[in-house]
């Protein structure tokens, strides 16, 4: 339990700290923007210490943010993406992107192969995550918007 | 309604929107949306990609077409969620060109964060990161410091226009070499950890996946353009820090 509450810790300063880094202006939004980043770190850590493997855990949390993200944008009128894009940070690949190319610098090309494919597939995750969660709340709303006009 | 004025206000909605780091959908959609809230265009054809714009806009059966150049591009959500509003506005009170610009020309003077508030933070990330890849209280501190030197070489840097390949090969290696110091006085804290949480400061983790968010939603060529973008950025920090970690062993 300790594990997984540092990890949303963790991912809570990240996010906050990049809500302000991508201009994020009202304070409200950008701890919120934080706490999303915090939700998805939350969820990853969960499914890893629940024996899940990387890509399931990586995909789990983008669903998980991105229907937050979707519930507080509506809530507080602006575009979802302000809140995806920090949310993103924590779970983001780029650090399994550094050590792909650091392999190829070090002349291990099979390493950084290995690590190229684990790059795209958890970028893959992660956005066909948010793809599903964003498609289902437009048509969500859609439905409802014609189920009031009768 | 002069039409040339209509193509320059919406083509200028639609580069603020694409070097502010928008979706290529939200563009698109933008700039028809505020075209169309002019009664006489007939129809609007908008072509956005993440390095160039093209408008064609159809009044009384005569096609203008403007194409934009994009260059710099960085994340700004402030503008995006007022550009976004703005439209809505044009939408629904059938804004004139004029006043559109004057609407953006009070979006594009907002001040920013200033520089000491956006290297804390940015710090604090890397001082975030540090937790998340469970370092230990001497990692922690010491990302929080090469992230403030992060951010400081990154400033200098973009004020002297140096590009941005070199800029982040430069913040990478200050970021390694403080690393490899930091680990020569205090040995309980590790490089790799020290490295990782402050180089996500300048990684492409947000392009690569915007890229590949671009490609499923059928903009492939602005998905082919963004993932070439964040694998040679990802290149620049990895000869970086490499260079200083390869001299150090």
């Amino acid at each position: 339990m300790h594990q997984i509450l540092t990890a949303a810790l963790g991912s809570f300063l990240a996010s906050l700290g990049f809500g302000v880094l991508f201009n994020i202006r009202q304070k409200s939004k950008l701890f919120v923007a934080g706490l999303i980043g915090g939700v998805g770190g939350f969820v990853y850590e969960l499914l890893l210490v629940l024996h899940a493997s990387d890509l399931a855990a990586n995909f789990m949390a983008a669903i998980v943010f991105t229907v937050f993200a979707e519930i507080s944008a509506r809530k507080m009128k602006t575009p979802v993406t302000s809140f995806i894009v920090c949310a993103l940070i924590p779970l983001v690949p780029g650090g399994t992107m550094y050590d792909m190319m650091i392999e190829i610098i070090t002349n291990d090309p099979y390493e950084a192969l290995v690590l190229f494919l684990k790059t795209l597939t958890v970028a893959g995750v992660l956005a066909l995550g948010i793809l599903i969660v964003e498609t289902i709340t437009s048509l969500y709303y859609r439905l409802k918007r014609k189920w009031r006009r009768g | 309604m002069e039409v040339e004025q209509l193509l320059n206000t919406v083509m200028r909605v639609g580069t603020m929107l694409m070097s502010s780091g928008a979706e290529v959908y939200r563009v698109e959609d933008t700039m028809n949306r505020i075209a169309k809230s002019f009664q006489e265009v007939e129809s609007v054809q908008s072509y956005v990609t993440a390095t160039g714009i093209m408008l064609s806009i159809n009044v009384e059966g005569k096609t203008r077409t403007h194409i934009a150049r994009v260059r710099n591009r960085n994340v700004n959500v402030d503008t995006i969620d007022q550009i976004n509003q703005l439209s809505r506005t044009c939408v629904h009170q059938h804004l004139s060109t004029a006043r559109i610009e004057e609407e953006l020309d009070r979006i594009a003077n907002q001040k920013r964060y200033s520089f000491l508030t956006t290297t804390l933070f940015g710090a604090l990330g890397a001082f975030g990161f540090a937790i998340f890849f469970k370092g230990n209280w001497q990692e922690m501190l010491a990302s929080f410091g090469i992230g403030i030197m992060i951010r400081c070489a990154g400033w200098c840097l973009t004020s002297l226009k140096v590009n941005d390949f070199l800029n982040n090969l430069v913040c990478a290696m200050v970021a390694a070499w403080m690393s490899v110091e930091i680990h020569s006085f205090v040995p309980e804290a590790n490089i790799n950890v020290m490295v990782i949480s402050s180089i996500m400061l300048l990684v492409p983790g947000l392009a690569i996946t915007n890229a590949i968010r671009d490609t499923m939603s059928t903009d492939y060529l602005s998905g082919l353009a963004r993932g070439a973008e964040a694998f040679l950025c990802a290149t620049a920090i990895a000869i970086g820090a490499g260079v200083i970690l390869y001299i150090w062993r």
